[in-house]
């Protein structure tokens, strides 16, 4: 298990912690957070809990969060900067 | 553009309180407001300072400065930054009656403070989606939530600014750029310095009535109110399980 974390300038600020698994390259924690809107608020803390298990890589991430913000108002960020913001933890 | 108007709003000037109490009173007027909307006028006192609702105290703010220097710390129920709140008027508008849409919900209420400070001979102008600005320098800020049927919004307007004081108790994303975000900060904000913290109530009461065509109905909060707010100030908003979520 490793621990990585990175702050992503989109619109706003995002900040990503993550814990995730080296070997089978899934995520097994992640933390977002930022000065963005989201609404309704608590989603975000859904959005976190679909993100575990998932690979860490931008097609899946991104399809993830894309069919999550469909139902989402999210000002500050998209689905591609988030993404970007989560797979730059790697590097 | 929405239509909605009001017959009366609730008026509601709380004077000066902790980060946790002021923002146990708001949760308290979300759950109480009925058809009547409340406008509420409060300060900070202590200085405090807030994160938004998605941020990271320990990321954001400086804990230890703010505990030597006497500066509150609370995380708000809405999004966006942290702020520092010194020299101010913070207000909340609480409606169950609002736009949907969440950008023109923004204008429609912010539109009420570009009045208020354009009374004061200023010339203030919104811009989308939560800034109010004079010649492109912020001096308001705005953030809203939306629950159980109800809006919420609250945002300052900025009397005077302590750059300096602001950043010693924020972090910065990089300590190699602190000087020029502290620099950025200088050259994107201001302030209605000279205008007192009751001219600028009595400015907020008269647009809020002129935009919404309502009369005001001045108010204190109820015992019921208040009682919820000492309770969520004491089990909420004073704990670090809310404060240090994220």
């Amino acid at each position: 298990m490793r621990k990585a974390h990175n702050i992503y300038k989109s619109e706003k600020l995002i900040r990503i912690m993550l814990e995730y698994d080296e070997i089978e390259n899934t995520i097994s924690s992640i933390t977002i957070s930022g000065d963005f809107f989201l609404y309704p608020e608590e989603a975000l803390e859904i959005l976190e809990a679909n993100l575990v298990g998932k690979r860490l890589e931008k097609e899946t991430l991104k399809q993830e969060i894309d069919n999550f913000l469909k139902d989402i108002e999210v000002y500050g960020f998209n689905s591609t900067s988030l993404t970007e913001a989560i797979v730059g933890c790697k590097t | 553009m929405s239509t909605i108007r009001y017959d009366k709003i609730r008026t509601v000037e709380t004077g000066f309180n902790s980060a946790a109490l002021n923002m146990a009173i708001d949760e308290a007027l979300i759950e109480s407001v009925g058809e009547v909307p409340i406008l509420r006028i409060y300060g900070w006192r202590p200085a405090a300072v807030s994160i938004g609702y998605f941020q990271s105290m320990n990321e954001e703010v400086d804990i230890t400065k703010c505990r030597e220097i006497g500066v509150d710390i609370v995380r708000r129920l809405t999004g966006g930054g942290a702020v520092l709140h010194e020299y101010e008027l913070t207000y909340s508008f609480i409606s169950r009656r609002y736009p949907q849409n969440i950008v023109e919900s923004y204008k429609w209420i912010c539109d009420a403070i570009v009045i208020s400070i354009n009374r004061l001979g200023l010339d203030a102008s919104f811009v989308p989606l939560n800034d109010i600005v004079i010649a492109g320098k912020k001096v308001s800020g705005n953030a809203q939530t939306r629950r159980k049927g109800v809006l919420l919004q609250h945002g300052t307007i900025l009397l005077g600014v302590n750059v300096s004081k602001m950043f010693s108790v924020l972090k910065v994303p990089s300590e190699k750029l602190r000087d020029k975000i502290i620099k950025d900060v200088k050259e994107r904000v201001t302030s209605l310095a000279g205008t007192t913290y009751d001219d600028m109530a009595t400015s907020l009461k008269t647009s809020f009535a002129a935009k919404f065509e309502a009369k005001l109905i001045s108010d204190t909060l109820s015992t019921e109110e208040i009682s919820h707010a000492r309770w969520l100030a004491e089990r909420k908003y004073s704990n670090n399980e809310w404060n240090l979520r994220r």
